[in-house]
């Protein structure tokens, strides 16, 4: 800016410096020049009368350092000259001012020298004699003068020269400073050039749209961000690049990452194998899935894609937790191949049992035996299926059974004089304990409830032990507490023995019976309840199973 | 110039992460191979190792052409070198995976009556492999010096492995084949616990500029 402006001063200066120049040197040395000839003229009028009376005396005597002074004789000849000698000169009738002189009575005429530096005017006027006097003056040409200013002129340039620099550095800094000084935040409370308030007012209301837009996008953000914040599932936004541009609080809590990781590449969030096959995928443009095995649990990755244009510009990523359906599914497989395996095993024996007898092989006295062995083979195998079956209604909810008020201890006294003769077999008392404690239920629950317990208390007894059934009322809830002193569940089976068929000592289940249903009946018959099993057991000292019963 | 070059780092960065990732599913199969007896699982290992060779070749050419084209300096040249050396180790640690895989399937080797801990050892190798990958994708110094140390872990149960071993040899009925074997296994899983410790320095090294803690 400071250039252009110095540029232009500068050029301005010397403008007016060369009109000034051309002023001088034009118009006014017209004029001087004119004055000259006019003075000349008149000394000539004046030169001219004094010959005319005085005769050529009228020279002698003359001061003649400012005019040149020549008398022209009729014929043409010089007789008088101040500055040369007359004889030496040729004839001047054909010379201009003379010629004119001779014809008019006056002529005029200007002439420059060889050197073109002076230049000389003549002015003649012819005498009553026939004769003409004739003077000159000289004048120093334009180009002389100005060649004898140069020093002065170049000075004077410079000094231009100076002041325009000086002034375009003020000036420049003069016209910025207010534009420097603009606070553009609040453009309308600025001081400054009336011309630019129509920019500043431009600026004003671009300002407040920018601002307006920034809070509108601040908003849809917010939005977008508390709606996939409180989405149970992980959102995970990627640009065609695979860096991460928006991430949920669940996805963030999925794969342990923090909000940093906005901006970095989607494999700083997991980097398996699993994941680099779907990204490599998803961005190629396709729809995928994957299933990630985290330590927080299985999660199902739904990716697609996003187009637009037919450009890919990024990918949305959808996270589930298919833990629990793992877990289901992995337990149905299990419940199914426990199912078979365990209806399988008494159909083996009594068809096996049956194909002896049918192809004659048993003895008659052993007849008795296989039969027996048929029957009881049955029997489990109804107990079996009986056992599944209340399974799988306790599993849809138990809706055809009635609730009615139950008292704990009357069905747990019923309950023990039913198991009284095999407790007896096995050698190990009973006991009961507590007092009544009444609650809302379904009654044949409670009994299958107390039943299993029982059964398996006395099943995993030792010779000798003991079961005791303690049955407590408090105010707002009711507790069933059974005990034995028998082997024990040892620790890391505790949280498993709720699961269906699973057996703590898988060799040794067919001599002890039972169908492995027993304590899954008691979970689910619980939960029908709404009531909470506690379990706590030592190995080789017996186990406690205590089920609270809100009412 | 400085965009593309950002780009170019960003596209090593996540390819580095890719190998790593590959590598640490390469030791888990290994070592997965080995607790459950699984041969087949052992099988895929060279194939998995390939691809980590394949990955380290293009890291390398990666590498090369932004060294020529960027000359790059300071922390720039930093993380390239250090990636050059990073990935060799990690296609060590792909290579000797796979190594212990081929055992795996010749020898029939099991782990599943660990009475000399592998399965120990192979867990804590494969700690060690996952943290140093961890302190490269967090650019976390902590993470890179806590693999360093932890080294220690994996060198004691390399030394009990072969002490059981030597009093095994002592006994007349060993299976001399099997004891070899489980020392070389176990001398893998200590190598690469070595691998993952220079992963870990080069991580160092390319954050402060000095291999040492």
């Amino acid at each position: 800016m400071t250039k252009r402006i110095f540029k232009y001063i500068c050029l301005v200066a010397l403008a007016v410096f060369l009109a000034c120049m051309l002023l001088i040197m034009g118009v006014l040395y017209e004029y001087f020049t004119g004055e000259a000839k006019a003075q000349l003229r008149a000394q000539t009028d004046l030169a001219a009368q004094g010959v005319a009376r005085n005769g050529i005396g009228f020279f002698d005597g003359l001061d003649t350092t400012d005019y040149r002074i020549t008398l022209v004789g009729a014929d043409g000849n010089v007789i008088y000259d101040s500055a040369a000698d007359a004889e030496e000169m040729k004839n001047h009738a054909d010379r201009e001012e003379i010629a004119a002189a001779r014809e008019t009575g006056s002529g005029e005429s200007s002439r420059y020298s060889e050197t073109l530096t002076r230049r000389s005017f003549y002015c003649a006027k012819l005498l009553p004699d026939g004769s003409v006097l004739r003077l000159s003056c000289t004048q120093s040409s334009v180009i002389a003068l100005m060649l004898g200013m140069l020093q002065p002129i170049l000075v004077i340039a410079l000094i231009a020269a100076l002041l325009s620099l000086f002034f375009a550095s003020k000036l420049s800094k003069r016209i910025v400073q207010p534009l420097n000084e603009l606070n553009l935040d609040e453009p309308l409370k600025n001081d400054c050039y009336d011309e630019l308030t129509p920019l500043l007012r431009r600026i004003e209301s671009q300002h407040r749209q920018i601002l307006l837009q920034l809070e509108l996008l601040r908003q849809k953000q917010d939005e977008f961000e508390a709606v996939t914040g409180s989405m149970n599932e992980g959102l995970l936004l990627l640009n065609d690049k695979g860096t991460v541009l928006s991430i949920n609080a669940a996805a963030a809590r999925i794969l342990d990452a923090d909000r940093g990781c906005v901006g970095q590449d989607a494999l700083t969030l997991n980097r398996s194998v699993a994941m680099q096959e779907l990204l490599e995928k998803v961005l190629g443009g396709e729809q995928a899935q994957a299933q990630l095995e985290l330590s927080s649990g299985i999660y199902e990755l739904d990716a697609s894609p996003v187009m637009s244009d037919g450009r890919l510009r990024g990918a949305a990523l959808l996270l589930f937790d298919v833990t629990d359906k793992a877990d289901a599914e992995q337990m149905r497989r299990e419940f199914t191949a426990n199912v078979s395996h365990e209806l399988k095993t008494p159909l083996h024996s009594i068809s096996g049992c049956a194909e002896l007898l049918l192809n004659g092989m048993v003895k008659p006295e052993d007849v008795k035996q296989f039969d027996l062995q048929i029957y009881s083979e049955a029997q489990r195998m109804i107990r079996l299926v009986d056992d599944i079956l209340r399974l799988s209604r306790l599993d849809e909810g138990a809706i055809d059974m009635q609730r009615s008020c139950c008292d704990l201890f009357e069905l747990s006294r019923s309950t023990l004089d039913a198991l009284q003769s095999e407790a007896q077999a096995a050698g190990i008392s009973l006991s009961l304990e507590g007092g009544s404690a009444v609650i809302n239920g379904i009654p044949q629950l409670l009994d299958s409830i107390i039943f299993n317990l029982c059964d398996n208390a006395i099943k995993y007894n030792k010779p000798g032990g003991s079961v005791c059934i303690r049955v407590e009322d408090f105010p707002d809830h009711a507790v069933l507490t059974v005990s034995d002193t028998g082997i024990g569940i040892p620790a890391e089976h505790q949280t498993r023995v709720f699961e269906r068929f699973y057996r703590v000592d898988k060799s040794h289940s067919k001599e002890i019976g039972g169908t492995g249903l027993g304590l899954s009946i008691v979970k689910h018959a619980a939960r029908l309840h709404k009531a909470k099993i506690e379990l706590e057991s030592t190995p080789g000292h017996g186990s406690s199973f205590r089920i609270s019963f809100s009412k | 110039m400085r965009n593309s070059f950002d780009e170019q780092l960003a596209s090593l960065n996540r390819e580095l992460i890719s190998m790593g990732g590959l590598c640490e599913n390469a030791i888990a199969r290994a070592a997965e191979a080995l607790t459950n007896g699984n041969t087949e699982l052992a099988k895929t290992l060279p194939e998995l190792s390939e691809a980590i060779d394949e990955k380290e070749r293009e890291i390398e050419g990666l590498c090369m052409k932004l060294l020529l084209q960027q000359q790059p300096v300071a922390r720039d040249l930093r993380t390239i070198s250090s990636a050059l050396k990073m990935v060799t180790d990690m296609e060590r640690v792909g290579h000797q995976a796979a190594d212990i895989a081929e055992i795996i399937t010749m020898a029939n080797i099991s782990a599943s009556d660990d009475t000399l801990h592998i399965s120990d050892m192979a867990r804590s190798t494969i700690k060690m492999v996952t943290e140093s990958i961890d302190a490269f994708v967090k650019k976390d110094i902590n993470i890179a010096i806590a693999v360093i140390k932890y080294d220690d872990v994996v060198d004691n149960y390399f030394d009990q492995v072969k002490k059981t071993l030597i009093e095994l040899f002592s006994k007349p009925e060993t299976d001399g084949e099997y004891a070899l074997d489980l020392l070389m296994i176990a001398k893998y899983f200590e190598r690469i616990g070595d691998h993952a410790v220079n992963i870990a320095e080069w991580v160092l090294f390319s954050i402060t500029g000095s291999k040492s803690i």
